[in-house]
C-alpha cells in the first residue's frame, strides 16, 4: 500500500486579519503529485507554508510520513525524513555560492553526491563557484528550485517535495528540464505538492487541486529517476553553518568586532586609561564593555538569514537554526583579551574568559528577541531592540563580581 | 446629545491632577528638612507616586488584555491591550521623568542602573514604548497581535518585581511611602493630597483607555469596511 508523505488534517490559518484556510484537509501519498492552482490570495502558499511547518494554526495538524510534525498547539517536531522545499522567496543566503548552497542541502538530507549533471541541465555548472548575490533572479530561481528537488534526488524512499511557484522567472528551457524531473520523481515514487499558475505544470500532476475540489488526472509517464548520491554523516549541522556563514563573509567581524572598538575608541578618547587606576567598577566596565557590546549587536547570523527568508527556509528544515554561538563566545573572549590590555595592562584568564560568557549570553539574548519578533510582516521595524536595557544590570554585576577576582 | 464617558473621565482626571498639582505646590505641607537633601523637591512626589500607581493600573489592563487576546482570541482583549500599553507608556513617561528630576536634585544622579527598582520600572516603560511603537510598524494582523500579545503577557511579570522590589534590595529608591510599616507614615495632610492626586491619575488613564478602545474599534470597522470595498470577505 502506498505510504502517505503528507497530510494536513482539518487546518486553519489566519493571515493578518483574514482567515486564509478553514478547516482545510489534504493528503499526498508516494507517486502523486498534487497541483494547488487557482487566483491570487487564495491560499496557495500558506498551504505549501502550512505543510512545510512554518505558519502557526488556528486548528489541525500536519503530519510527515504519518508523524505529526506541527499542530495548533503550536507542537514542532522534526520530520523524521528531510523533505524538499522552494519558497516563493527563494529563501537562499546570497553570500553563499551555488555549490556550498546545494551541498548545505545533501548534508541535511545526511548525503553528498556529485552536483554537476544537475547544475548543467539547468545551465548553472560554470556558475557553481559564483556566490548567489551575484546570479540573475532567474538564476536564482533555479539554485531554489534546485535545492527543493535535491532531497529526492538523492533518495531511494520516497520523499515529500515541496515547491512554491518553482516555475516563476524559469525560461522555457529550465520549464522543460523542470517537468521532465518532476515527472521522473513523481515516477520513483516521491511525493510532490506544487503551487502554481502555469498549466504547463499541469502536464505533471496526478491530482489538481483547487483549495475547494480535487480531481484526478493522468500525468505524463516516463522513466523514474535514478538515485544519485551516498551516505554522508553530518553532525552539528546549525552550528557549523552558522560558522560557515560567518568564516566566509566576516559577518561578526563587520558588525559586532567593528563597534566594539568603537567603544574601545571613544572611552580612550576621553580617559586616560592610568588615571583612573584607582576606580575600579569604572575600570573594570570598560574591560567588560566591549564584550557586552558586541553582544548588543546581535546574532549577525540571523541577521544574515533574514535576506531572502533564508531563515524560514532553515526553520522548516531543522529544529535549530544556525547561530553565532561559538563566534560570540570566541570574540567576547578575544576583545576582553584586548581591552584589558589597553585598560589594565596585564592578563588574567578569568576575566577573558567572563569576557567569553558576557558575549556569548548578550548575543544569546539579543538573538531570541530578534526570533521571538519573526512572525510580523515587518522585522526590521518594530523597535525590539527597546527591551536590550534589561541587559545592563546583569551586566554591571558581572561587572561587580569581576572586581572581587 | 449622546455622552461620551471618555471625555468626561479625561476632563475630571485632568481637573484633578491640576488639582493636586496645585496643593502640592502651595498647601501641603514641606518634609522634614533634615531627612532629605533637597527638601523642596520632595514636593514632585505629589506628581511621582500618583503617576506611578496609575502606571500600575495600566500595566495590569495590558496583562488581562494581552490574556484575553492570546488565549481567547477576543477583539475587546485586543482592545484593552491597545489601551493598557498608550496608558502604561504615558504613565510610566511621567513616573520615570519625574523620578530622574527628584533624583537629580536628591541623589545628584537621574539614574541609578544598580537599583533594581528603577531597573525593572524603567523596563516595563520600555516595553510599553516597543507595544506601541512596533504595533503602529505593522499591519494589523493574527502575527502581530499574538506576537506583542505574549510580550505583554510575560512583560508583566516585571510589575511584581517592581512592587517587591524596593521591600527587598533597597539600594537607592526610597522605600514604600503606603503600606510600607512604620516608616511609611505620612502626615494626614500630605496622604490627603496623594489621595486626590492617585484618584485623578485613574480617572485621568480610565477616560484615555475609554477614549482609545473606542478608537481601536472605529479602527477595526474602518479596516473591516475597505476589506468589503478591496472584495476581501
Amino acid at each position: 500500500m502506498a505510504d502517505t508523505l503528507l497530510e494536513l488534517d482539518g487546518v486553519s490559518i489566519r493571515r493578518g486579519i483574514d482567515i486564509v484556510l478553514s478547516d482545510f484537509s489534504l493528503s499526498l501519498v508516494e507517486g502523486q503529485c498534487i497541483i494547488l492552482h487557482g487566483e491570487n490570495g487564495l491560499g496557495k502558499s500558506t498551504v505549501i507554508e502550512a505543510a512545510a511547518r512554518l505558519l502557526p494554526m488556528e486548528k489541525g495538524e500536519v503530519r510527515h510520513h504519518k508523524s505529526m510534525v506541527h499542530d495548533s498547539e503550536g507542537r514542532r517536531k522534526s520530520p523524521k525524513f528531510p523533505f524538499g522545499l522552494t519558497l516563493q522567496s527563494n529563501g537562499l543566503v546570497p553570500s553563499q555560492t551555488i555549490q556550498q548552497h546545494l551541498e548545505t542541502v545533501c548534508a541535511i538530507s545526511q548525503m553528498e553526491c556529485d552536483l554537476t549533471p544537475i547544475l548543467e541541465s539547468y545551465g548553472l555548472a560554470h556558475r557553481r563557484h559564483d556566490k548567489i548575490a551575484h546570479l540573475s533572479g532567474g538564476q536564482q530561481r533555479k539554485v531554489s528550485v534546485i535545492s527543493g528537488l535535491i532531497p529526492g534526488m538523492l533518495s531511494k524512499k520516497p520523499r515529500l517535495i515541496l515547491l512554491d511557484e518553482p516555475d516563476s522567472g524559469l525560461d522555457d528551457a529550465s520549464i522543460e528540464i523542470l517537468k521532465t524531473h518532476l515527472n521522473q520523481l513523481r515516477s520513483a515514487g516521491h511525493g510532490i505538492l506544487i503551487a502554481t499558475h502555469n498549466e504547463r505544470l499541469f502536464d505533471c500532476a496526478t491530482s489538481l487541486h483547487d483549495l475547494n475540489e480535487e480531481s484526478k488526472r493522468e500525468p505524463e509517464s516516463c522513466e523514474p529517476w535514478e538515485k544519485i548520491g551516498k551516505k554522508a554523516e553530518s553532525s552539528f549541522l546549525s552550528t557549523k553553518m552558522g560558522w560557515k556563514y560567518n568564516a566566509s563573509t566576516l559577518i561578526s567581524i563587520q558588525r559586532n568586532w567593528l563597534a566594539s572598538l568603537l567603544v574601545v575608541g571613544t572611552l580612550l578618547a576621553l580617559v586616560e586609561p592610568l588615571s583612573i587606576s584607582d576606580q575600579e567598577v569604572l575600570i573594570m566596565g570598560f574591560v567588560l564593555a566591549p564584550a557586552f557590546t558586541m553582544g548588543l549587536v546581535g546574532d549577525s547570523v540571523t541577521s544574515m538569514l533574514q535576506e531572502q527568508r533564508a531563515i524560514d527556509w532553515w526553520r522548516a528544515q531543522v529544529q535549530s537554526i544556525p547561530n553565532s554561538n561559538i563566534e560570540s563566545f570566541l570574540s567576547g573572549c578575544i576583545l576582553t583579551t584586548f581591552s584589558i590590555q589597553v585598560f589594565l595592562q596585564t592578563f588574567d584568564w578569568r576575566i577573558v574568559l567572563i569576557g567569553g560568557l558576557v558575549g556569548f549570553a548578550t548575543t544569546f539574548c539579543l538573538r531570541f528577541l530578534q526570533l521571538s519578533t519573526l512572525r510580523l510582516a515587518r522585522t526590521n521595524a518594530v523597535f525590539i531592540r527597546l527591551l536590550t536595557p534589561i541587559l545592563i544590570l546583569p551586566w554591571a554585576m558581572v561587572v561587580e563580581f569581576c572586581i572581587t577576582l | 446629545m449622546r455622552v461620551r464617558h471618555g471625555e468626561v473621565l479625561l476632563a475630571t482626571g485632568f481637573l484633578g491632577i491640576m488639582t493636586t498639582l496645585f496643593l502640592a505646590l502651595k498647601w501641603a505641607p514641606s518634609v522634614s528638612i533634615d531627612a532629605f537633601a533637597s527638601p523642596a523637591a520632595q514636593r514632585i512626589f505629589y506628581w511621582h507616586v500618583p503617576s506611578a500607581w496609575a502606571a500600575f493600573i495600566a500595566f495590569s489592563v495590558l496583562f488581562v488584555g494581552s490574556a484575553l487576546w492570546v488565549f481567547k482570541r477576543s477583539p475587546t482583549g485586543w482592545r484593552l491591550h491597545v489601551a493598557g500599553s498608550e496608558a502604561s507608556l504615558a504613565c510610566g513617561l511621567m513616573a520615570v521623568w519625574s523620578g530622574c528630576v527628584w533624583g537629580a536634585a536628591e541623589w545628584g544622579t537621574p539614574w541609578d542602573w544598580s537599583d533594581v527598582r528603577l531597573n525593572t520600572f524603567g523596563l516595563l516603560t520600555l516595553l510599553a514604548l516597543f507595544l506601541v511603537l512596533g504595533r503602529q510598524s505593522q499591519p494589523d494582523g493574527i502575527e502581530s497581535r499574538d506576537t506583542f500579545s505574549t510580550f505583554g503577557l510575560y512583560g508583566f511579570v516585571l510589575v511584581p518585581i517592581t512592587y517587591i522590589a524596593t521591600r527587598i534590595w533597597q539600594i537607592r529608591h526610597p522605600g514604600p511611602v503606603i503600606g510600607g510599616g512604620e516608616d511609611s507614615s505620612l502626615s494626614s495632610d500630605m496622604g490627603l493630597v496623594l489621595l486626590l492626586g492617585a484618584i485623578s491619575f485613574t480617572i485621568l488613564i480610565a477616560g484615555h483607555m475609554v477614549m482609545s478602545a473606542r478608537i481601536t474599534e472605529y479602527e477595526q470597522r474602518l479596516e473591516r469596511l475597505q476589506n468589503k470595498v478591496d472584495g476581501r470577505i
